[in-house]
């Protein structure tokens, strides 16, 4: 199976602080599901940010794709992105865009047509669970709601990769179940690569997975 | 309400600074041909020992338009009219010759006493006279007007400008989340401006629409109607058709600078 994700000897670091991530040395192959945990601040989300390029390594090897974070350009990096699904805890939703324009967002930019966009979003707020809310807000849905919207438009274009950072993190046990059905089911069916950040793992979980921890230092190791 | 809102807080800066930048070519247009009146109603004295040509003149200085010699006798004339009747060819050889010496542009005091430093260092030039009490009057009357009109007018567009700014800042409030959220699903600079590009045209293109509709109420029914000759006179340098697409360009150059401003603001989180 070929990788994914390579880092090696990895650095994150914010301009002007300390180093977060230190000298990591991990892989993630096609097809696997990972979660990241770790104690708060430890740097699972700036490692997570670092996967999408928001954060350039500070040293060491990073590759996405194949594609060397620390080097890629604007353009090679908007390409990469556009074949991501992300998931964030505050959602980040458009607001003032329907909850159908959302999920399809991720189309528009690849410049698919209106039937196509239309199409998939119905077929994706079914899987959500959302069908009948397309033309809602999404400051009129709950936040379990909103997470699945955003768990929809990380879908939209069958991403190789989905990164998530606490999807569940504020959310009821339906709307939590109902998330983690979706990513089990997009690895599974899809071999989808999912790497999830969050600070536990779900007790019940039906597929193998991968789990990486942060320690307070900024190492990473496999749990096994 | 909140579209309207919107749309309008652009609008009106930018048609006030469009108002300004109109008046200043209407202003302009007008007064050049006043400006133009006064160069030519205008003229230096120049007293030279030798015989002098325009090129001579122009070598000294690039201001020189026209030159006319004043004929020798009617200067006698003027001096004595007795001296005339003598025809006494002496006294004619011995005085110098007189320049009339126009200039290609209404110049102001220190250029003047340029003009006239650069005829003093030939040694052929015994004299030079400006005339520039009258000149001066003249100027200094006109650029007052000029000078208030044009600090009115700057000053209606930097409140243009700090509304603009204002207005920016809102756009960024408004429209950064999303841009940031297209940012990080790939999409392009372009596709994640585009409202802001659409919105900010749309909206150029009504202020410079509306300040050439007041522009031309002005024309043609407040001046036409009035018969003040001073304004009548002027009226058709006022507005003329092709202010519009200027307006409309300067509206859209200004409009696209404040929009790429915000887009490469928005910083990812």
């Amino acid at each position: 199976m070929s990788n994914i994700i390579v880092a090696q000897n990895l650095t994150l670091s914010y301009e002007r602080d300390e180093e977060i991530i230190k000298n990591a040395s991990f892989f993630v192959r096609k097809g696997d599901f990972v979660f990241i945990t770790g104690p708060s601040g430890s740097g699972k989300s700036t490692l997570l940010k670092s996967f999408y390029g928001n954060i350039k390594p500070q040293s060491g090897t990073l590759l996405m794709g194949g594609l060397d974070m620390s080097k890629i350009k604007k353009p090679k990096l908007q390409e990469l992105r556009s074949h991501l699904g992300i998931v964030f805890q505050d959602y980040k939703l458009i607001n003032e865009w329907t909850v159908e324009r959302n999920v399809v967002l991720p189309l528009w930019i690849a410049g698919y047509s209106k039937e196509v966009q239309q199409t998939q979003a119905k077929r994706l707020l079914h899987h959500v669970k959302l069908s009948g809310k397309e033309h809602k807000y999404p400051l009129e849905l709950s936040g379990g709601e909103q997470q699945r919207v955003g768990v929809a438009r990380a879908l939209a274009k069958n991403p190789f990769l989905i990164l998530a950072d606490e999807p569940t993190g504020n959310l009821d046990d339906y709307s939590s179940n109902v998330i983690w059905d979706l990513l089990e089911n997009a690895c599974q069916q899809l071999e989808t690569t999912v790497v999830v950040v969050t600070h536990k793992i779900p007790s019940v979980f039906n597929i193998p997975y991968r789990h990486f921890t942060i320690d307070e230092n900024g190492a990473i190791y496999e749990v096994h | 309400m909140k579209f309207i809102k919107q749309h309008i807080s652009l609008i009106f800066p930018m048609v006030a600074i469009l108002l300004g930048l109109e008046f200043f070519i209407a202003f302009d247009r007008t007064t050049k041909g006043y400006e133009n009146s006064l160069r030519d109603n205008y003229a230096m004295l120049v007293v030279a020992n030798d015989e002098m040509s325009i090129d001579d003149f122009k070598s000294w200085d690039s201001h020189v338009y026209k030159v006319t010699e004043i004929e020798k006798s009617k200067i006698l004339n003027k001096v004595d009219s007795s001296l005339q009747a003598t025809k006494d060819s002496n006294i004619h050889n011995k005085i110098p010759n007189f320049y009339s010496i126009k200039l290609n542009k209404y110049l102001n005091e220190q250029e003047l006493e340029r003009v006239k430093q650069n005829f003093l260092k030939s040694d052929k030039v015994k004299r030079v006279e400006t005339f520039d009490t009258l000149h001066n009057s003249n100027y200094g009357l006109f650029s007052s007007i000029k000078l208030s009109f044009q600090t009115f007018i700057v000053f209606m567009t930097i409140i243009g400008f700090f509304l603009i700014i204002k207005q920016m800042e809102v756009w960024n409030f408004m429209h950064s989340q999303r841009m940031k959220v297209m940012d990080i699903f790939g999409a392009s600079l372009f596709l994640r401006s585009k409202v802001l590009i659409v919105m900010g045209l749309i909206d150029a293109i009504i202020s410079a629409l509306i300040a050439s509709g007041v522009f031309y109420i002005i024309q043609n029914v407040w001046i036409r109607g009035k018969h003040i000759a001073i304004l009548e006179d002027n009226v058709d340098a006022l507005f003329e058709f092709h202010d519009v697409f200027t307006l409309c360009l300067v509206s859209i150059v200004i409009v696209m600078v404040a929009v790429f401003l915000v887009v490469i603001n928005v910083k990812e989180e």
